[in-house]
């Protein structure tokens, strides 16, 4: 029967976890699971090493003045502690599948009849969000397509499917119309450690129309998007794909002569959000670095 | 990106196994990589470097084609070495193909015989390695293609009517003027748009004009479209009896010979070539250094997504690389002075130092280099550790392993300093200029090109040591200037200059197609006889009366050789007057060049029609002859306005000659039918006065006959 050194796992899942982020810097989801199970393993740990739950070792500013030097040891080896660890990530998963239908839950809450709801792009989240809202109530939905890649012409098909009035307009004619909106629902890609989003390119733009219209923005996002990152290096969320969507090969000559780029995201900063809906309810922007800390250990902030 | 190859394979052999219980699982996905270009379009810089280890953006190009194969999903790839096939598979071995855990098998067949690609494939017939249809790709394709809905596409046409279709091409649509067609490799091609069949095929470097046969156009399929707009990727989807067409025709050395015999053997032997179109992926050839740069920007630029240098798709620990705005692609650990600046899309290796004060865009330095201060690069491509000293400026010029550039050097446009060649201070090179260490006269020892242990032949060789001409490479330098050697014609590809053909000379190629057809016409491929044959014997006929003036020769000699030339190139009758009569009234504009002045045209067209009056009267006996020679004049006079007024002369010269009747000339001129151009020759005022003058003869002399 061979005994697990807690400290090598940790290292293996660490330096797998740098690899996979390092291929593709914009999916933080891979980074996000990478932390949330060193943080299931540090729990199922300190459960078996006998701290108690509650007791979080950033909680008293005493107990971090007289512990000295914080190293968590993890070298004692616990025979249980496998199946914990590979319980308590089975009930992660589980968790995980379930995020789309709780926040779906919510629905009803936040959208009542009659409303105007914009949306931009394609968003499995806040589809199932008015899927779930239309069975009861009647409402409709105005979709920025989301130059240049046009998803929201998916979203809206799918949305009418499910006979939600829905309306495709492009994304200049944002501005235009976001006086008849009573709220902005949208999905992201990630929510960063300030309450800010990496959301699809254009997201900015419908973000600035609200605040100027004081519409409420709900973000529609799973805790598994929460990245414990600042965005304090400029270019690391960002992800450009190839050109060709803008400006496409068969123009010829002009290509030789010119910069064209095609970004896929957008930043869009904390105080233009109103609200965050997730698994675990609605939040303020200002609440996520509560949020983090729940979910992430501060030593795994950088992988 | 290699896990969708197998998620593919997965689900394709459920699909099948879950379909039609009976059938196999579809057999895994091979691919042909040649690695060898079989020509020496890179000397010198192939001299030292396989071409498939070239670096494009610091990864070499041949680790390119792997990854396209392999995200594709290929699961076997064989790779045919012949020029330094050693540093080939040493390479490979160390990537991350050769891992166990690719999904990509890569194996090796190095043979020193293989002399082009028709060699290559004529071994694979020979060693059955391929068991269906697989991917036939030459080592130097930067490609994101997903080739399945293109093999998707073959294996239904060859399943529908089995076997005919023995070939996909695959093009990327992409217009004229785009700096990633290459001039050399341009096509033109024409296709059955319904089945995407392709009909004709040619290349067009050089050509100004194109001609398709009429067979073409008058078979049975309804719509053909003709494309130029089409770049060929160099990426063939085969099936496996194209290897076994290779081995049957012996001459097949390229795919172009396969290309073109099968088109013009279709009838014989059935076989078909279809053709893909992509629009939205990059697919591109290297075959010269402009299409070097120009794909190299375009990986830097991010076309080429997603394999570009941030992703490390090589898994190479010193190919990392940050990704920032304007496409700055910076590795690990490097180092920028003071005040330099990266302006846009430059991608630095690891561990470069860069001086203060420098200036870089569209450039890719390697790995290691040092460069120093006030250093102004515009589309440079430098290789791993090169040393470039303070005060130079390089502009779009290639700079291989470990150069030494000392200080106050000038590199003009589209030179290239091979490896380890040092240029000395002070100097300014020239736009093409070509530095190798090896010298230029080495390529006439080296019989065996191919072979490897070429080095130890050198160094034998070479015991005349030569010197380094300071003119050329500055007083420090080491190096020789690599000339393109005009003298030896036969051997033109190996000494062509590196870059190819320049974008430039559309401007020029435009001013030059009004100059006289007669230049080009030796070029008649595939022809349709009629419009070639007129106009050679238009300058035929020319020949001949300019010869009959300048010797005297007599008219009976002069009309037995138009005759004789007539029969030649098989044209009528009606056709030869109109020649005749048009060469000869344009035969004095040849000696009067300048000044088309009417006074001078018709007293140098006098003498001449009084000397060929026999030749006229030999050919003009019957009134259509009248017509049609009276239909050239006009012809003649209404290309040539400013000599209209001559025209009545013209007439009434041969009207006195005796060559044409007043009945013939008055019918001409009566003429309802004629275009606006002709009437308005009609009413010339002199042409009216001669038309009058004619009516009042011939009523005087019909008078005088009936009296």
């Amino acid at each position: 029967m061979w005994l697990w050194l807690l400290g090598e796992l940790m290292d293996l899942i660490r330096t797998e976890g740098q690899r996979m982020t390092a291929a593709q810097p914009s999916e933080t989801t891979v980074g996000n699971m990478v932390r949330r199970v060193l943080k299931v393993i540090r729990e199922e740990y300190g459960r078996l090493h006998g701290r108690s739950e509650e007791s979080d070792q950033q909680d008293s500013l005493h107990k971090l003045l007289t512990s000295g030097g914080l190293s968590e040891d993890f070298s004692t080896p616990y025979p249980s502690l496998r199946a914990n660890v590979i319980e308590a990530i089975n009930e992660l998963l589980i968790e995980l599948e379930g995020t789309t239908d709780n926040i779906a839950m919510q629905a009803l809450e936040h959208i009542h009849s009659n409303e105007v709801i914009m949306t931009i792009g394609y968003s499995r989240t806040v589809e199932a969000f008015l899927k779930e809202a239309a069975r009861k109530r009647k409402f409709q939905v105005i979709v920025a397509e989301c130059a240049p890649f046009c998803q929201g012409h998916e979203m809206a098909v799918r949305l009418s499917n499910e006979k939600i009035e829905t309306t495709v307009m492009s994304d200049a004619a944002i501005f235009a119309v976001m006086s008849r909106v009573n709220k902005v629902i949208i999905g992201t890609k990630t929510i960063l450690a300030n309450g800010a989003l990496i959301a699809v390119s254009g997201t900015h733009t419908l973000a600035l129309a609200a605040k100027h219209h004081s519409t409420p923005l709900i973000v529609c996002a799973p805790m598994f998007k929460l990245s414990p990152q600042f965005p304090n290096e400029e270019d690391s969320f960002h992800k450009f794909v190839s050109p060709q969507e803008v400006l496409p090969f068969t123009e010829g000559e002009i290509l030789a002569k010119t910069n064209v780029h095609c970004p896929v995201f957008d930043y869009v900063p904390p105080e233009l959000i109103t609200l965050f809906i997730s698994n675990i309810g609605g939040n303020a922007p200002s609440y996520i670095y509560r949020l983090m800390s729940e979910l992430y250990h501060p030593d795994d902030y950088e992988l | 990106m290699a896990a969708r190859g197998s998620a593919k394979r997965g689900a394709g052999a459920g699909a099948a196994r879950g379909s039609e219980p009976q059938e196999e699982p579809p057999p895994p996905l091979q691919a042909v990589l040649v690695a060898d270009s079989f020509n020496r379009r890179f000397f010198p810089i192939s001299k030292d470097r396989p071409r498939a280890l070239l670096p494009m953006a610091n990864v070499a190009m041949i680790d390119y084609t792997l990854e396209f194969l392999t995200a594709t999903g290929v699961e076997e790839t064989f790779v045919f070495c012949c020029w330094k096939s050693a540093e080939i598979k040493e390479h490979l071995q160390r990537s991350k193909w050769c891992r166990h855990t690719s999904p990509n098998t890569v194996r090796f067949v190095t043979s020193d015989l293989y002399r082009s690609l028709g060699d290559v494939l004529r071994d694979v017939d020979a060693k059955s390695l391929v068991r269906s249809d697989f991917i036939l790709v030459t080592g130097d394709v930067v490609s994101n293609l997903n080739v399945s809905r293109a093999l998707e596409e073959h294996k239904l046409r060859r399943k529908m009517e089995k076997n005919v279709s023995v070939m996909t091409m695959i093009f990327k649509e992409s217009s004229p003027g785009h700096h990633a067609r290459c001039k050399e490799d341009d096509i033109v091609i024409a296709m059955d748009s319904a089945t995407n069949r392709v009909l004709h095929y040619q290349r067009t470097q050089g050509l100004k004009r194109f001609r398709f046969p009429m067979s073409l156009f008058q078979n049975s399929i309804e719509n053909v479209e003709v494309r130029h707009d089409l770049l060929d990727c160099h990426i063939s989807i085969c099936s496996p009896q194209v290897a076994e067409l290779f081995t049957d025709n012996f001459d097949y050395q390229t795919r172009d010979d396969f290309v073109r015999g099968l088109l013009v053997n279709e009838e014989i032997l059935g076989n078909q070539i279809h053709m893909h179109v992509t629009t939205e992926e990059y697919g591109a050839h290297i075959c010269n250094l402009l299409m070097y740069e120009a794909v190299c920007s375009d990986i830097i630029r991010r076309w080429v997504y997603p394999l570009t240098p941030e992703m490390n798709f090589t898994d190479d620990k010193n190919q990392s690389y940050t990704h920032s705005k304007h496409n700055i692609y910076r590795g690990v650990d490097i180092s920028l002075g003071h005040g330099s600046m990266l302006k846009e899309n430059v991608l630095i290796g690891q561990g470069t130092v860069i001086g203060s004060n420098c200036s870089i865009m569209n450039s890719v330095i390697g790995q290691n280099c040092r460069i120093g201060n006030e250093v102004t690069l515009d589309g440079a491509f430098l290789w791993d550790g090169v040393h470039i000293a303070d005060n130079v400026q390089i502009q779009h010029s290639v700079i291989c392993d470990e150069v030494e550039v000392k200080e106050k050097v000038k590199l003009k446009p589209h030179c290239v300093l091979s490896s380890q060649v040092v240029v000395g201070p002070d100097i300014t090179l020239s736009e093409g200029t070509v530095i190798s260490l090896h010298p230029p006269d080495e390529e006439e020892e080296d019989d065996d090109q191919f072979s490897d242990d070429s080095g130890v032949n050198k160094e034998e060789s070479k015991v005349k040591l030569k010197g380094y001409n300071k003119k050329d490479v500055g007083s420090e330098g080491r190096g020789y200037l690599w000339k393109a050697d005009d003298k030896n014609e036969d051997d033109e590809e190996q000494r062509q200059s590196l870059w190819g053909p320049a974008m430039l000379s559309e401007e020029e190629s435009e001013s030059d197609s009004d100059l006289s057809m007669g230049s080009e016409e030796p070029d008649s491929r595939a022809a349709s006889p009629q419009l070639d044959d007129i106009k050679v014997f238009q300058n035929e006929v020319l020949g001949t009366l300019q010869r009959g003036e300048e010797e005297n020769i007599s008219c009976d000699n002069l009309v037995l050789e138009i005759n004789s030339l007539k029969y030649a190139y098989n044209i009528s009758l009606s056709e030869m007057m109109q020649v005749l009569s048009k060469v000869i009234l344009e035969f004095p504009l040849q000696q009067l060049d300048a000044n088309l002045d009417s006074q001078n045209y018709f007293s140098a067209l006098l003498p001449l029609l009084k000397n060929w009056t026999p030749l006229f009267k030999n050919y003009i006996k019957r009134s259509s002859d009248h017509l049609n020679a009276l239909f050239a004049i006009e012809e003649f006079f209404l290309e040539h306005d400013s000599l209209c007024t001559s025209i009545a002369k013209v007439l009434m010269t041969f009207y006195q000659l005796e060559i044409l009747e007043e009945d013939v000339i008055l019918n001409w001129f009566s003429l309802r039918d004629t275009s606006d151009k002709g009437k308005q020759l009609r009413k010339n005022q002199r042409l009216q006065k001669f038309i009058q003058w004619l009516e009042e003869a011939e009523e005087e002399s019909s008078d005088g006959d009936q009296d």
